[in-house]
């Protein structure tokens, strides 16, 4: 199946996201951490990239700096082909509500909003009119499978539930790349394998995924699977992608 | 890898715009929805500034008539009273209307009723050009023709009469046609006849427009020019006084300061539990400004919320106060005269704080970095800024400036410099002890013998000081402020001569047989003068229900203290002790020791040195004109100059407190073994209960007619009063800082309370960190404001140890010192408890 932005051999494609050399250093001396160093890392339009790894191996510091949420100590991000260093926090809030989409592990939906608003939140932030990203977020929500709990509460949802309303805000509007810091992990295998299920066709629609897991399983979903360790890439699969290539250490360069 | 951009995303726009804003808004008060029960402190202090603000300004402003003159002049310019007695009474009224224009007349006649509450049947137009505040009708009709009359509620009671029925007074049967009333003077009872239908009246009074007060004015000496018998008065001009209702806004101001303060306190918490879904909603694209208004949309529905329900308590408590306060005012109080200005600035005030509180608090938690936020981790302890050597010297330049202050006060001609003075060693020394709290809490040291408990709560205090230090800055300051005023009150009262004591009590009442107490040498009234007045004095103490009016003598004598330097004076009037006087309160001849010259109530006045009991002349240089002057240099003290060197005198407690009440008495024996001369000074009345406003009105009115004064309780507040009221407001004040510190430090350590819990600590666990981290910031916070207290105080009053010591309330040092903490502890013990998760994880789904 031919995606968006992907094509056979991977030339002259677009990356969404991009990392060169990226390291980052927490504390000071002695107590100075390294949590990433010089990771090299892109993720093209439609692909989906699973990052694996021990804990503390680096990972969660990789989505978060991709994010723009954190800076590195040194390297470059691009998104989209922006440059993300130096960019005024105002013009990272709007590619934050524009090009990147967040699913984190426990939902974090707000309270108070329901389904609808929450999902519909980025694209008020934004400024869209009411209505038209009230259509949207039920839009997303529809596409989700949820539609029918707009008007819920979070606290009135199930895990499951919680997860397809955090998606549907992390991909409505035009997201372009989708990051999710084990979108999986609070939920059943079940609701685990329909969740990536869902990412998955949100990368056949063109957007870039960047997923961190643990779960081996889950990431066979993935295009490709980076493994961390110790803040560096030790190694990536290629495809075609599987679980029976992760198991296999001769697949592993 | 070469990499194109086939479609860059187009981040230009602003940040959201009026959409982005109602969206955070609304969140913000779905928020405020949800954990309104959490504000509930806030709540609780806006909506009672808003409440006693409201009820505050209603009291201040009904209390007094909107114009006092209203009670006697009514809208009149002038009013003459002619005496019954006039032989030319008809002849004169016309005279008085002929010249000076159209006047209302009011016929009084005294009617006996059998009990000592007078009445008058009154005769007068009901619709005069005047007397529209002095008449006002209840139920039925003004009375219209002969025989017919318009009863007050009381007189009307008192007879058993009734709208229709018939009233027999002064030999005439008249026929009861309304009930009536002086609306601005309620005490005053009468029955309102037709003009013309009182014969023999005993006192005319007539009240004249502007003409004739411009008239009499320039006549000169207060009398109507061919009208001798009649007696001219004027209202009194309105002085530019401050409004009541704005003394009333400034003190709201000044507890809003406060209220701020809590609020800022109690929104950081919000904001503490409210940081993962922040940290969430900056990820999804949230500006910084977005995430401010989060809070401060819930900051101004918590303002909004406190306003509404605090208007809605105070008007409530308003309208039910009301008739209360129309009976202690003796005057019809109309509910809807509010000063809605300072009503509606009171419900803004009240707005704005909550708003401006929640400001700091939404900067300092959108400032936390996304990834901290997200993960629910505070932002970590800020560095502490070296502010110990800055606090030491701004500090020691307060107490210098408080030294020059004192200094300056005691010099004439420079209490404006002083008054500077003052203020900047004030402002100094609360600066110097905010910037030196953070060091003091860095000195908290956590033995290792400590329970775990307690060293858990001593070192995050130091962890944590950057904020631990504002939450000891803040405590210190209220304790400070209230063992200021314990000091300051105490060397206000520190010399028992010059004693600013508490005044009369409320139940008491003096009336002086002269008109102006303290003021220049009058004549005293003639003896029938006298013996009238006391026959009346006597019928006012029994409508007052008191048992007596107890005679006050004057022996003309007076105490001092000769010092080095110059002597102290003795203030108030040292009475005689009279057998009556002394039974008034309890003390019998056997409690006197033989010999003694003074009794008195004054703690230490008996053991003063170098005291003198003076009379007569002693002391006083006769100048030209037979005028008088107190000599500069004093004589030398004899028995035959007026003198008594060391006055043997007692300490008898049985004797009330107070400047006015005789709290310093000169026993007969002393009278008559130095022959000095008595006179009758006043009356002494002590009633059953405290006098009302009615009782005072009254008062004053039978004072004005028989040219006496009379004295009641003035509202000064005496030094144990000011002491345990500023101890009560000090507590109050580091409690509620210290309640809000301390549950924000907590939350900041709820993952190591998480930690603990996992480790196998119980409840009592937490409770006891609690409890230690209350009671230590009490305990520094109460150490520190006391020394600091002590320090500015002595630099002020430049006072001796020994002196401040002695009169400092100590009772109110070890409440400060061991109460604070103690309770801080305990409501922090009682308080700490709840599971941890719920602290350390923030509701988000």
């Amino acid at each position: 199946m031919s995606r968006p932005g992907l094509d056979g051999d991977g030339q002259g494609v677009v990356s969404v996201l991009e990392l060169r050399g990226v390291s980052k250093t927490y504390g000071q001396e002695p107590a100075r951490v390294r949590a990433l160093g010089g990771v090299d890392l892109s993720v093209r339009a439609g692909e989906m990239v699973a990052v694996m790894g021990p804990s503390g191996s680096g990972k969660s510091t990789l989505l978060t700096i991709a994010g723009s949420l954190e800076e590195p100590t040194s390297g470059e991000v691009l998104v989209c082909g922006m440059a993300l260093a130096g960019m005024p926090r105002g013009r990272k809030a709007r590619l934050r509500r524009r090009v990147i989409g967040y699913v984190f592990q426990d939902f974090n939906l707000l309270p108070g909003l329901t389904a609808a608003e929450n999902a519909a939140l980025p694209l008020e932030l934004d400024g869209v009119a009411v209505p038209k990203a009230r259509a949207a977020g039920l839009a997303a929500l529809e596409a989700l499978g949820v539609a029918g709990q707009a008007g819920r509460f979070p606290d009135q949802l199930s895990g499951g539930e919680r997860q397809r309303v955090a998606i549907a805000r992390a991909v409505v509007g035009d997201r372009r790349l989708l990051l999710a810091d084990e979108p999986s992990g609070a939920l059943d295998s079940v609701n685990a394998d329909e969740v990536m299920r869902l990412l998955h066709e949100a990368c056949q629609r063109g957007v870039a995924t960047l997923v961190v897991t643990h779960d081996a399983q889950l990431a066979a979903w993935a295009d490709r699977v980076v493994v961390l360790r110790d803040g560096r890439v030790s190694g990536q699969t290629t495809r075609p992608p599987g679980p029976e290539s992760l198991l296999t250490p001769g697949e592993i360069r | 890898m070469s990499t194109v951009l086939r479609d860059p995303p187009d981040l230009a726009g602003d940040a959201g715009g009026i959409v982005a804003r109602r969206a955070v808004a609304r969140w913000g008060w779905r928020l405020f929805r949800r954990e309104w029960r959490q504000q509930l402190l806030v709540l609780g202090l806006l909506t009672v500034a808003v409440a006693a603000t409201i009820w505050g300004v209603g009291v201040v402003t009904n209390t007094q008539l909107s114009n006092p003159n209203y009670a006697t002049f009514g809208t009149a310019a002038a009013q003459v009273t002619l005496p019954g007695s006039d032989p030319h009474l008809a002849a004169d009224i016309a005279t008085i209307q002929a010249r000076w224009g159209p006047a209302d007349v009011i016929e009084n006649k005294d009617i006996t009723t059998g009990t000592t509450q007078s009445v008058y049947l009154r005769a007068e137009n009901p619709h005069g050009h005047f007397n529209s505040p002095l008449l006002g009708l209840v139920s039925g009709r003004y009375p219209a023709g002969p025989g017919q009359v318009a009863l007050t509620s009381q007189v009307a009671a008192l007879y058993g009469a009734h709208v229709g029925g018939t009233w027999r007074a002064a030999g005439t049967a008249w026929r009861v046609t309304g009930i009536a009333a002086d609306p601005s003077n309620l005490a005053d009872e009468f029955a309102l006849a037709s003009p013309g239908q009182v014969t023999h009246p005993s006192q005319v009074v007539m009240l004249l427009g502007s003409a004739a007060a411009q008239q009499a004015i320039s006549g000169g000496n207060g009398t109507l020019p061919g009208v001798p018998a009649a007696t001219l008065s004027f209202p009194t001009g309105q002085s530019g006084r401050v409004s009541p209702a704005t003394v009333i806004l400034l003190v709201e101001v000044l507890g809003l300061v406060f209220i701020g303060l809590v609020s800022v306190a109690g929104f950081s918490v919000m904001a503490q539990r409210r940081l993962r879904a922040l940290g969430m909603l900056s990820a999804i694209g949230a500006t910084e400004r977005n995430l401010r208004l989060v809070m401060i949309v819930n900051g101004l529905a918590v303002g909004v919320a406190g306003a509404l329900a605090g208007a809605a308590a105070g008007f409530a408590a308003w309208f039910a106060y009301v008739p209360a306060l129309q009976q202690a005012a003796g005057h019809v109080v109309d509910a809807a005269n509010l000063p809605w200005w300072a009503i509606a600035l009171g419900v803004v005030f009240a707005v704005a704080t909550s708003v401006l509180a929640s400001r700091r608090p939404a900067k300092t938690m959108a400032a936390v970095p996304v990834v901290a936020a997200l993960s629910g981790r505070p932002a970590p302890p800020k560095a502490v800024h070296r502010s110990a050597l800055p606090g030491v010297i701004v500090f020691a330049a307060g107490v210098v400036c408080l030294a020059t202050a004192g200094g300056l006060a005691g010099a004439s001609g420079n209490g404006g410099s002083a008054a500077l003075h003052l203020v900047g060693g004030l402002a100094a020394v609360i600066i110097g002890i905010v910037l030196l709290a953070p060091l003091a809490i860095s000195m908290l040291r956590a033995s290792s013998w400590l329970p775990v408990a307690i060293r858990i709560a001593l070192r995050d205090l130091v962890r944590y000081r950057a904020r631990s230090g504002a939450a000891l800055a803040a405590t210190t300051f209220a304790v400070f402020l209230a063992m200021g005023i314990c000091v300051v009150a105490s060397v206000q009262f520190e010399n028992v001569l010059s004693w600013t004591g508490p005044n009369l009590s409320s139940s008491q009442l003096i009336v002086y047989a002269q008109p102006e107490q303290g003021g220049p040498p009058v004549a005293s009234l003639s003896s029938t003068q006298l013996a009238e007045v006391s026959r009346r004095v006597s019928s006012l103490a029994a409508s007052l229900h008191a048992r007596s009016a107890v005679p006050l003598e004057s022996a003309g004598a007076t105490l001092h203290q000769v010092g080095a330097q110059a002597h102290k004076d003795f203030t108030g009037t040292a009475y005689v002790a009279t057998p009556q006087l002394l039974a008034t309160y309890g003390i019998t001849a056997g409690q006197i020791a033989p010999g003694t010259d003074v009794l008195t109530m004054r703690p230490g006045m008996a053991s003063l040195p170098h005291m003198e009991l003076a009379w007569g002349n002693y002391g006083i240089q006769q100048g030209p004109g037979g005028q008088g002057h107190k000599d500069s240099v004093l004589p030398s003290c004899t028995v035959s100059s007026g003198c008594l060197t060391s006055p043997r005198m007692q300490t008898v407690s049985g004797l009330p407190s107070g400047t006015s009440a005789p709290n310093t008495v000169i026993t007969e024996y002393t009278v008559t073994k130095y022959r000095l001369q008595t006179q009758l000074g006043g009356w002494l009345i002590q009633a059953p209960a405290p006098l009302t406003a009615a009782q005072i009105s009254a008062a004053r009115q039978f004072a004005r007619t028989y040219g006496a004064t009379v004295e009641t309780e003035s509202g000064s507040l005496g030094p144990g009063e000011i002491a345990d009221g500023a101890t009560a407001l000090g507590i109050v004040i580091a409690l509620s800082v210290l309640a809000m510190s301390v549950g924000l430090i907590r939350s900041e350590t709820a993952q190591d309370l998480r930690t603990l819990t996992a480790t196998g600590a119980s409840g009592t666990t937490r409770r006891t960190i609690t409890a230690a981290t209350a009671a230590a910031l009490g305990l520094l916070g109460a150490v520190l404001g006391m020394a600091g207290a002590v320090i500015a105080g002595l630099a002020w009053a430049r006072s001796s140890l020994s002196v401040m010591f002695g009169d400092v309330p100590l009772t109110d040092v070890l409440i400060l010192l061991i109460g604070l903490p103690l309770i801080a502890a305990v409501a922090g013990w009682l308080l700490a408890g709840r599971e941890p998760p719920l602290i350390a994880r923030q509701p988000i789904e």
